[in-house]
């Protein structure tokens, strides 16, 4: 039987509480710029919830959702903008498409919000999106 | 590992006639180690009492889980703070904002009290709780950030061959379906995860807690899914409001311990919070941690 997972900082549980409680498609990064959450109205537009899809490393997630630049490449994970909210310990803005889970690439704008405990460090980021003009091809 | 309730009530202090058996002294918890030394778990107005039972030749380690003025208020009638033969050490959660020392000094001092810290005749000195595990008189101990208004901590002291985990000012449901949620994002669940003993915050009845929602406690519900996720073993209720007078919490007590029974567990694990109340860990398997 694998072991459980470390209890996650409590300033990522109050983010997550919050998250869960909000009508904004949103997500939860950990301190490795792993998924830990999103909520349901981020399922919504993603097409998967995160009952399945789980926590997602970087990659993972890129696979899965994107994101990808104005040209329809993928973005490196090192150029998300909520990678560098997690190392810089800033906001951070950007837009780009994403994948839904049928396939479909929606345009959104992104912004990052680090979350930074005063001891630790940063535990991770929130990031809230929404839609900027609907679906593209 | 022994331990006695020097105050079990939340808030405010609460005397009275109808408060009587269970205390209206604010959270105060003497813990006895093996190696006879003592840990007091906070400095609500039970330590006053407490404090004229120690003959002052004890090196005396205070553990605060918040500055909140129920958990400090009777610092300044501590009689070891009085005794210049005292050594104590307070410890407690840092903040950016200032060090522990100053934010406590903030209620002893001008104009809230007459004496000053640097005035008590005792040597205190004030630390900062590790971020990690640290050994403390003979007894592991951990704390943890939990949620609470303010930075708030709850503790796990491990002596021997018992863990009390003891979080008196808990609101792990804010927000969060207790029932469902994995254990890792459940806050305190690493603190009192299989713990002989749970301490743990139980403000409220569950028909008073839609008007409390946000306010840092608990109600009765969400304590016993919290124990019952946690699989502590035993579990005291503690942080009394201070509007329950004893006939209520007498009633409060039985439906906690039906409701615990209905959860599968034996009434007798469950116990009400109440002044002078004196508890023996009884030797136990070590508890496995989530960590490993």
């Amino acid at each position: 039987m694998a072991a459980p997972r470390p209890q996650k900082p409590l300033e990522l549980i109050l983010a997550r509480n919050l998250l869960t409680s909000i009508s904004t498609p949103a997500f939860l990064l950990d301190d490795e710029a792993a998924v830990v959450f999103y909520n349901e109205a981020a399922a919504a537009m993603l097409g998967r919830t995160f009952e399945e899809a789980g926590r997602m490393d970087a990659e993972q997630w890129t696979r899965a959702f994107g994101p990808f630049d104005g040209g329809g490449s993928p973005v490196e994970v090192d150029a998300l903008a909520t990678t560098e909210a997690i190392r810089s310990g800033r906001p951070a803005h950007a837009e780009f498409t994403i994948k839904t889970a049928d396939g479909e690439r929606r345009s959104i704008e992104a912004s990052a919000f680090p979350i930074v405990a005063s001891e630790a460090g940063s535990s991770g980021a929130m990031v809230l999106f929404w839609p900027t003009n609907g679906a593209s091809s | 590992m022994k331990l006695k309730v020097w105050g079990a009530r939340g808030s405010v202090p609460s005397p009275g006639p109808h408060m009587n058996r269970y205390g209206g002294n604010t959270s105060c918890v003497q813990l006895t180690l093996a190696s006879g030394e003592h840990l007091i778990l906070d400095a609500g107005t039970g330590i006053r009492t407490l404090g004229l039972d120690l003959d002052g030749s004890e090196r005396i380690h205070i553990l605060l889980t918040h500055l909140h003025l129920d958990h400090i208020q009777g610092l300044m009638f501590f009689p070891p703070c009085f005794r210049s033969e005292s050594e104590i050490t307070i410890w407690g959660p840092s903040s950016p904002e200032a060090s522990l020392e100053d934010r406590i000094a903030r209620y002893i001092s001008a104009p809230l009290s007459p004496v000053e810290v640097r005035e008590l005749p005792c040597s205190v000195s004030f630390r900062d709780t590790p971020a990690s595990e640290w050994e403390l008189a003979g007894a592991r101990i951990r704390s943890e950030a939990v949620t609470h208004r303010g930075p708030t901590l709850g503790y796990r002291i491990t002596d021997g061959s018992g863990t009390i985990a003891y979080i008196p000012d808990h609101e792990p449901a804010l927000g969060a379906p207790l029932a469902d949620l994995e254990p890792e994002w459940i806050s305190g669940y690493d603190l009192a995860q299989g713990a002989d003993l749970l301490i743990h915050d139980c403000q409220y009845a569950d028909d008073e807690y839609p008007d409390h929602v946000g306010w840092g406690h608990s109600g009765l519900t969400d304590t016993l899914t919290f124990a019952r996720r946690t699989e502590a073993k035993r579990l005291m209720l503690f942080h009394h409001d201070p509007l329950h007078s004893d006939e209520y919490l007498d009633g409060f007590g039985a439906t906690a311990r039906g409701a615990w029974s209905d959860l599968g567990r034996d009434p007798t694990e469950l116990e009400m919070g109440m002044e002078g109340a004196e508890l023996e860990l009884a030797p136990s398997a070590p508890v496995q941690s989530v960590h490993a």
